[in-house]
């Protein structure tokens, strides 16, 4: 909201400099956000009258005034289309600096001009460059004094709660209250009825409508113009003048923070009445939008039907237009609770539905009309009728008692009866004091005062925030520390890092095709407002996102590129109910997952350039969550390489994906290699059991390599879960250490290396109980998977 | 006598002169070989005086040691040379670039999420997260701010197309004091049958938070970190102390003000804006905005199924992003989002 200060002035007076009152107001709640003066400070413009004007000898355009600067008589050339003997209007003297302009005696084809006559664009104060300014001041008069344009704006950033700050009147009683001056409210005359002319109104749902106030003034003319004082306090205020009714209730609503409405009352058919809508009922609004109203929509209607959105817009079937002869003024009081979020149902809001949906004043409903009225007899003459007063149902006001040793306890500071008393009193609230409480009866302005706290926060912010101490509080010294079996998601970012991924954060909501590509998901759950199609979805996976980083980076020329991100995926889950941390319908787990592309290693000397693969990314899994063990097995997954894929198995639970990405997405993202991703639970990374240490043998171990021929298509892992089965007690280990696949091998061989350890705790192994025990394993892999010892 | 010292002489000069092993074993050879000087003189011993025998035989063996002794130093010499040449050949650019494997790095809103967890860690503060679709209740209403309130349009909100078990449609949550309210009521489940007296509820909840907004200076998706200190007697004073102490920590100076600002927010009363200015830097004198905070409402924390007449306390949120521009001087937004690897490396 915009405060003009002089207008402000009207009502309180100010003697603090305008920064100050503005960061007093900040620093109570009532954020400013700027104290702007209207124009640009300039200096050396006079008010100058136009006494002649003469065409220019050379050209046509210009013309050649002699112009009144009340002192002298000065030659100016001029182009403007409107310049004519008689009129007043802004000269910068030779001298003035406007902007970047500084003004010379100069020549303009041939005839001499000493100054320039100004338009308002010229002057910096709008964008009106269609003439010059027309002034009605005395010649000589400097402008920037004239027009006053010194004046600053205040321009406010109002919380929801404080709407009785919605209007001058509203900011001047806080400067009040927070200078001490008096408030100087404005003394409103009941003007006396000339006529008997009254509107009938009812309200038929008076818990959306409390009260009605309403007075008929006939014969305005409402052609009349808005008289230039008011216009300018308008525009000031940020309200463009429109029409001397409109502008008049404009005026009473910025000024005391009253919506009214002005209805053409030949136009009316029928009493006017106040209910809910009805489903089929339609209005036209005066934004020429048509809205369709229901039984959560209150409305003003007649016999016609919905003729306004009670508190929102008024109808176009019945506005005052400059024709208007014979008016109905209304000034209402709706609950906010009736009011509040409809306008935003329709997509619009409005400057009265703003101040309903907070809460208006109920009892100014008649100053306003009085004050409404005052003006409209002014401006547009007319003769009033009665005003009317319907009374149905008033918000209930409950006395609030604040003790005062709750606000010591909140605040933490020694409050003292005397203090909250002498805040309640310049706030002027009328209270009762008892021993240790107070008890106040919040006035009908105020829509945040209902329990104890509203006024302890009241106590507070006109005492100031800033004169409370900051001390922080003294606690029970009590040890606090993670448990060591579970790491924190950044001791597992860490681990990635350490493996040369660099994180990255991404938007949880994603490209449908995204989904549909890399997660084989066609129904994630949507958002019903993105900000973006490609936007719209929740992710369910972390590598579309990911896939994303490679190729926004692999565009910038980057050719190593490894990435990974901690975050959220979002799945349907119709068995998931509600719980502490969960919500019905979904599980939202977190991932950690990672993506490299390009070569294995940063190109360098002494290394031959390989482009990573499956198996480095596998061995940096590993790395990140040891001391798990990890089991892979081949598994199809929409991202990944069909046979390139695995599923990750922790404690024998899926925990993960581990693959390269699927060619044809390679070729759909724009990736000139392949790149392997990975995608982790996180909550099986942050579970890193207690190690179980054994105490180790004190005789030497025997070591004894096995090669063997075995068929193409049996993994490796199938003979070291075979080994665990049933290996002879001496076996510590078998490990695979070498593979080899070639043209010497028969057609679909491969030969594998394992090496076994063996020994014992007791004694030293004989070669003898070694040999037997590698012919054991032998005989078993042979068995199991008809492999024979290499030659 | 004279040719026992010239044996010696010349012994050590020949010594010196056999530039490798070999050459220099020739060399001992010519003097303590079988026919050798040293041999040859040895056997003519035989045939003197005993008395001469004895003075002489001692002369010889003196010459003998002190040939051995200048063999022996030569041999040193040579290994020693043998030695230097080779770890000189041996010798590496110690200036070439390291090898392997380099290392990834973490996102700089992340250095600022476990920084702040050091920090509120410290004094025992406990870290909670959780669902980020959360419903209406507990991002709106249980936070004391229901349906079609005007502060709602505060915060515009993305929905999803489900519904919660009340049929209100589901949303993001548009900050991260949900968490106020999951995190205090599992405290309260947690102590509502021991006999002792509940604990004081300690707690930040950093995390994701979303809101429609999409410009230079607001992203759709942001950081929040919620703070929530619960006990018989915490108050806005000790808020005060806690928020001051946490931006001194954070950015590591005293040369910074802040203070706080009366606003609103519905579950915070008194509610206040937290505003940053720096002393010294780029960022000189300006008032920046940086957290909400206040008192916990009373309907909130009956909502968290205590009695606000026993229990106090204050909470606050700050926005991760704005703390991390702070930190860093980084004044564009955007940066955060776009996993441009050029910018992000820096946090290595």
């Amino acid at each position: 909201m915009n405060v003009p200060e002089n207008w402000l002035r009207d009502f309180v007076e100010i003697k603090i400099s305008t920064e100050k009152l503005a960061h007093l107001l900040t620093m109570s709640g009532l954020e400013v956000e700027s104290c702007a003066p209207i124009a640009p400070l300039f200096s050396g413009v006079v008010v100058g009258e136009i006494l002649a004007v003469e065409r220019h000898p050379n050209a046509d355009k210009l013309t050649v005034c002699t112009v009144d600067t009340g002192r002298q008589k000065l030659k100016v050339v001029c182009g403007a289309p409107n310049v004519r003997a008689g009129m007043k209007a802004p000269l910068a003297t030779v001298g003035t600096v406007l902007g970047k302009l500084e003004i010379r005696k100069s020549n303009l084809r041939g005839v001499d001009s000493e100054g320039m006559l100004c338009s308002a664009r010229e002057l910096g104060l709008s964008e009106d460059h269609s003439g010059l300014l027309e002034l009605d001041a005395k010649p000589g008069q400097d402008v920037y004094k004239a027009l006053k344009l010194d004046e600053r704006v205040l321009t406010f950033k109002l919380t929801p709660n404080r709407a009785d700050c919605l209007s001058v009147l509203g900011i001047a009683r806080e400067v009040s209250a927070l200078t001490g001056e008096k408030l100087k409210a404005p003394r409103i005359k009941s003007i006396p009825a000339k006529n008997k002319s009254v509107h009938p109104v009812k309200i038929t749902d008076a818990e959306g409508c409390g009260r009605f106030a309403g007075r008929v003034i006939r014969g305005v003319n409402a052609a009349a113009p808005t008289p230039a004082w008011m216009r300018e306090r308008l525009e000031r205020a940020g309200q463009r003048s429109i029409s001397a009714l409109v502008d008049v209730t404009n005026y009473v609503m910025l000024e005391m923070g009253r919506p009214l409405h002005v209805y053409d009352q030949d136009k009316l058919r029928g009493a006017i009445d106040v209910r809910w809508g009805r489903k089929g009922e339609e209005v036209l609004l005066l934004n020429g939008q048509t809205v369709g109203v229901d039984a959560a929509v209150l409305c003003i209607t007649d016999d016609s039907g919905p003729i306004g959105l009670a508190g929102i817009m008024g109808g176009e079937s019945t506005k005052a237009e400059t024709t208007t002869r014979n008016l109905f003024l209304e000034s209402a009081f709706f609950f906010p609770d009736a009011i509040a979020g409809r306008a935003r149902r329709y997509n619009f809001s409005s400057d009265a539905s703003h101040r309903f949906e907070r809460g208006v004043d109920f009892e100014n409903n008649v100053p306003g009309i009085e004050r409404a009225t005052q003006l409209i007899l002014e401006i547009c003459g007319g003769e009033p009728g009665p005003s009317v007063d319907l009374v149905k149902r008033l918000p209930k006001r409950k006395p609030v008692r604040m003790r005062v040793a709750r606000a010591r306890k909140i605040l933490g500071i020694p409050v003292e009866m005397k203090e909250v008393e002498s805040v309640f009193r310049r706030l002027g609230f009328s209270y009762k004091k008892a021993k240790d409480n107070v008890t106040v009866n919040p006035p009908s302005f105020r829509f945040d005062l209902e329990i104890e706290e509203d006024l302890i926060e009241e106590v507070a912010r006109v005492h100031g925030f800033d004169s409370i101490p900051a001390h922080p509080p003294r606690a029970a010294a009590k040890m606090h520390a993670r448990p060591e079996a579970r790491r924190s998601l950044h001791e597992v970012r860490e681990r990635v890092a350490a493996c040369d991924y660099q994180e990255t954060i991404n938007f949880a909501f994603v490209e449908p095709a995204w989904e549909a590509d890399l997660a084989g998901e066609a129904n994630p759950v949507r958002l019903l407002n993105p900000i973006a199609s490609q936007a719209s979805v929740m992710r369910t996976t972390l590598f579309g996102s990911l896939v994303a980083n490679l190729r926004y980076n692999h565009a910038r020329k980057l050719p190593r590129i490894r990435v990974f991100e901690v975050g959220r995926v979002y799945l349907r889950d119709a068995a998931a109910a509600d719980g502490p941390l969960s919500v019905a319908g979904l599980r939202q787990p977190i991932r950690v997952a990672g993506a490299a592309f390009g070569p294995a290693l940063d190109e360098q000397w002494g290394s031959a350039a390989r482009a990573v693969d499956f198996f480095d990314v596998k061995a940096d899994l590993e790395a990140i969550c040891a001391p798990r063990r990890l089991r892979f097995e081949a598994a199809a997954h929409p991202a990944l390489h069909p046979g390139r894929s695995a599923r990750v198995l922790v404690d024998g639970s899926p925990a993960g994906w581990l693959g390269e990405l699927h060619p044809r997405w390679q070729q759909k993202y724009e990736l000139p290699q392949p790149a392997t991703l990975f995608e982790m639970e996180a909550e099986t990374l942050v579970d890193a059991p207690l190690p179980l240490p054994t105490q180790p043998s004190r005789f030497p171990p025997v070591v004894r390599d096995i090669a063997l021929l075995v068929d193409a298509g049996v993994p490796a892992q199938a003979f070291l879960d075979a080994v665990q089965a049933e290996k002879p007690p001496i076996v510590r280990g078998v490990g695979m250490f070498d593979l080899y696949q070639g043209q010497s091998l028969p057609a679909g061989k491969k030969s594998l290396a394992f090496r076994v350890v063996m020994q014992d705790t007791e004694r030293t192994l004989t070669d003898a109980e070694a040999d037997s025990a590698r012919d054991a394993l032998v005989e078993l892999w042979g068995r199991r998977f008809g492999a024979t010892l290499r030659a | 006598m004279q040719d026992l010292e010239n044996i010696v002489t010349r012994a050590a000069a020949e010594f010196a002169a056999a530039s490798d092993p070999a050459s220099l074993e020739n060399a001992k050879a010519k003097f303590l070989g079988k026919s050798g000087e040293l041999t040859a003189l040895l056997k003519q011993l035989g045939s003197l005086a005993p008395e001469e025998k004895k003075s002489f035989g001692q002369s010889i063996n003196t010459a003998k040691q002190q040939i051995e002794v200048a063999l022996d130093s030569r041999r040193k010499d040579l290994e020693q040379k043998k030695l230097e040449s080779r770890l000189s050949g041996e010798a590496l650019d110690v200036t070439l670039p390291g090898r392997g494997r380099s290392r990834g790095g973490l996102h700089p809103i992340s250095r600022t999420w476990q920084r702040i967890e050091e920090i509120f860690g410290s004094i025992g503060f406990d870290v909670a997260d959780g669902p980020e679709i959360e419903t209406d209740w507990y991002n709106f209403t249980a936070l004391n701010n229901p349906e079609n309130h005007p502060a709602r349009s505060m915060q515009d909100t993305f929905y999803v197309d489900m519904k919660d078990s009340g049929g209100l449609p589901l949303l993001l949550r548009t900050h991260t004091s949900p968490m106020q309210v999951r995190y205090a009521r599992m405290h309260v489940q947690q102590f509502r049958d021991k006999a002792a007296k509940c604990p004081p509820i300690k707690v930040i909840a950093p995390g994701r938070t979303y809101r429609v907004d999409s410009d230079a200076t607001h992203s759709p998706m942001f950081h929040q970190v919620e703070g929530l200190w619960i006990d018989e007697d915490i108050s806005f004073a000790d808020l005060k102390g806690i928020y001051v102490d946490f931006l001194r920590r954070f950015f590591e100076s005293d040369d910074l003000q802040v203070r706080f600002r009366p606003s609103y927010f519905p579950f915070t009363e008194p509610s206040a804006e937290i505003d940053l200015q720096f002393a010294s830097g780029p960022l000189k004198g300006r008032w920046l905005e940086l957290s909400g905070a206040g008192q916990v409402h009373p309907q909130v924390v009956r909502n968290f199924g205590l009695d606000p007449e026993r229990h106090i306390g204050f909470a606050f949120g700050s926005g991760l992003e704005r703390l991390t521009m702070l930190r860093y001087g980084i004044d564009d937004l955007r940066l955060f989002f776009d996993g441009d690897l050029r910018f992000l490396r820096q946090f290595s």
